[in-house]
């Protein structure tokens, strides 16, 4: 799949279809990856897939909406979600994007491998399972242990037409039920208000407002953030207990209609806030609220820039 | 030097906290140093803390003084102080290492009082690095020994049953006093040594020859220009002043803030010497391995590695070390 995805990339950039290509190429540490920008067909052999590349490259996409070129770049099934909500929001043109999609058949979760296999040198996936190898041991998991929790659900776009496609695209299937998509949402919703309060309160309370969540979304591309806005000042720079509720609230509020479940902002978090758990709760407000799943078709309407005449009393 | 059985670690710093305010490593989210009522809050397993000590003496928020009007006149009333000296137990030696550098810097041509106040009223209690290190530890490629009791007043290395205690200060001497009972004279065991690799000697001048490399630009693209790098690193200093309340009262903070937002050098003119990433992400491996070393003769960097660890996009300072020795020309 790698060399088949070094060939494309290469053509494109011998071709000049493309000003630079996204994709992901080997990190430092074993079993990282990190976003790679290719410009050069020399440099396609540093592209790699694994499944260690959860970065949802449609992020980078902010940075051409000022250029006039095309841009490559490679995603899976979930990331071309973000690609459906940025053409829908005018910040790309999807001819402007060559797409290549990659079938993904899971994430793992980095931190659930160094829980169980502490210096994990490799893990390989073996179709239904994961292969672990730690020092001369090798080990066979089920995937779902070392499996980001998002890949449990995971979703494509239903008419996403790719450019490029490394193999057939399809949903990665795990034997899940699907109610058990909202299961902790539910949980949370069973708890009296003041649990839920205190819960939230002291996750906020240790958030250092790196903004690391805002920076790794693909929705956040506003050109002034509200949060930097100086005038009006909409929110000051002091970390107290409520200058962060009020961040991440309004951040959730930013994202109605727009999360499509990547999962980046709880995986960069350092402080380790739960955040996609919030981000679900909003997902499901919007589903039960609008029968809207974001990222799926160019064509469907975000609920929040239309309006049915029996919507009055539903939200306001 | 002396040694202390681990029971009686935690019955020692029980007593020391009743006459200081102890902070130290606790398990809260992520590992944290904070106050703590009691040692049994207190975690002893941890590699390090997710956000460095620093915050200790230079919180992220912090109020510098409140102000009111009353009938004609403003009342302004100074805000913070200590209300007792402080212990701080668990700080690894690179973290130690940075506060070195802090002091330097916020005592250079002014002194900053509200810093000063809080490091002279800190008693420091290091613990030395566990074996082997976190796979983003590289402080010994920067001359740094994690096992060294530069900085604190009195270093633990942990012998498993017991903890080697090495007194640098008196101060040190005098926490001591507080159970001298229990810390017995060690039947000669060796700290254990960690070989020193080889300093970045020279990394000034190499970054220097690089200023309109493209590698800034290179690197800037891969950045989100989030604040992990900078707000998790120890030796990252840079605040924003901002007044908080109405004219009627309230009060002035200072903040933390970062170089690699891109409003932290937006002016109100609406000119940013620092417009793009490029000039950012370069601003802070210069500040680190050029600036500082020029003006306070030290690497701007302790190796903990909290940058490289944290960094949302796997941006890792040892690869940005490394293209530096490699694409320059000196």
């Amino acid at each position: 799949m790698e060399q088949e995805l070094r060939e494309i990339v290469r053509k494109l950039l011998q071709e000049g279809a493309i000003e630079h290509f996204i994709g992901y190429a080997e990190g430092v540490e074993p079993l990282h990856t990190t976003p790679c920008f290719i410009e050069r067909e020399e440099e396609v052999g540093a592209l790699v897939w694994s499944p260690f590349c959860p970065y949802n490259l449609a992020r980078y996409l902010h940075q051409m909406k000022n250029g006039a070129g095309k841009v490559g770049l490679v995603v899976k099934g979930c990331d071309a979600r973000a690609i459906v909500e940025l053409v829908k929001g005018n910040q790309i043109q999807r001819e402007r994007v060559v797409v290549v999609g990659v079938p993904c058949q899971g994430q793992v979760d980095l931190a659930k491998v160094e829980e169980a296999f502490q210096g994990a040198e490799a893990v390989e996936d073996a179709g239904d399972t994961f292969l672990v190898t730690v020092g001369e041991e090798g080990h066979s998991v089920e995937k779902e242990r070392l499996l980001r929790e998002k890949c449990f659900f995971c979703k494509h776009p239903i008419s996403f037409e790719y450019d490029f496609v490394l193999g057939e695209m399809s949903p990665f299937l795990l034997d899940r039920r699907s109610e058990l998509e909202f299961a902790m949402i539910e949980e949370m919703e069973s708890l009296p208000v003041e649990e839920r309060r205190a819960f939230w309160r002291a996750q906020f309370e240790r958030c250092s407002r790196c903004y690391a969540c805002r920076d790794i979304c693909y929705a956040c591309y506003c050109q002034e953030c509200i949060f930097e806005s100086r005038a009006p000042r909409w929110l000051e720079k002091t970390t107290t207990s409520l200058d962060n509720q009020t961040y991440h609230l309004i951040r959730a509020w930013h994202m109605v209609g727009r999360c499509i479940d990547c999962g980046e902002c709880e995986r960069v978090c350092p402080m380790e806030i739960p955040l996609r758990q919030l981000y679900k709760k909003v997902e499901r407000e919007v589903e039960q609220l609008f029968d809207y799943e974001a990222g799926m078709r160019v064509e469907d309407l975000p609920p929040l820039v239309t309006f049915q005449v029996d919507d009055l009393g539903l939200v306001i | 030097m002396k040694a202390i059985k681990k029971p009686h670690l935690v019955e020692w710093l029980n007593r020391v906290a009743q006459a200081y305010d102890l902070l130290g490593p606790v398990l809260d989210g992520v590992v944290q140093f904070k106050r703590v009522k009691s040692t049994n809050q207190l975690v002893f397993d941890y590699p390090n803390s997710v956000v460095p000590p620093k915050n200790l003496f230079l919180p992220q928020t912090e109020c510098l003084f409140a102000f009111r009007r009353e009938g004609g006149s403003i009342i302004l009333e100074p805000a913070g102080g200590l209300e007792r000296e402080r212990v701080l137990f668990g700080i690894r030696p690179c973290d130690a290492k940075s506060l070195l550098l802090l002091d330097k810097l916020f005592n250079r041509d002014l002194v900053d009082t509200y810093y000063q106040e809080k490091r002279r009223g800190t008693t420091l209690v290091g613990l030395a690095c566990p074996s082997p290190p976190q796979r983003t530890c590289f402080c010994t490629s920067l001359g740094i020994d994690p096992l060294s009791p530069e900085g604190v007043d009195i270093l633990l290395a942990d012998l498993s049953d017991r903890y080697l205690v090495e007194v640098t200060t008196e101060r040190g001497e005098a926490l001591l006093g507080f159970s001298r009972e229990l810390f017995l004279p060690s039947a000669g065991e060796e700290k254990p040594r960690r070989e020193k690799e080889k300093s970045l000697e020279g990394i000034e001048e190499k970054i220097d020859s690089l200023w309109e490399d493209d590698y800034w630009r290179e690197l800037s693209r891969r950045c989100l220009g989030c604040g992990v790098c900078t707000y998790l690193c120890p030796t990252c200093r840079c605040f924003d002043l901002t007044d908080v309340g109405s004219t009627l009262g309230g009060g002035r903070f200072r903040c933390w803030d970062s170089c690699i937002f891109a409003d932290f050098t937006h002016m109100a003119s609406g000119v940013n010497p620092r417009p793009t990433g490029k000039e950012r992400v370069r601003q802070r491996y210069f500040d680190k391995f050029r600036y500082i070393p020029e003006e306070y003769g030290v690497l701007g960097c302790v190796g903990c590695g909290r940058c490289s660890r944290y960094c949302p996009v796997a941006i890792d300072t040892r690869t940005v070390i490394n293209e530096i020795i490699a694409r320059s020309t000196k």
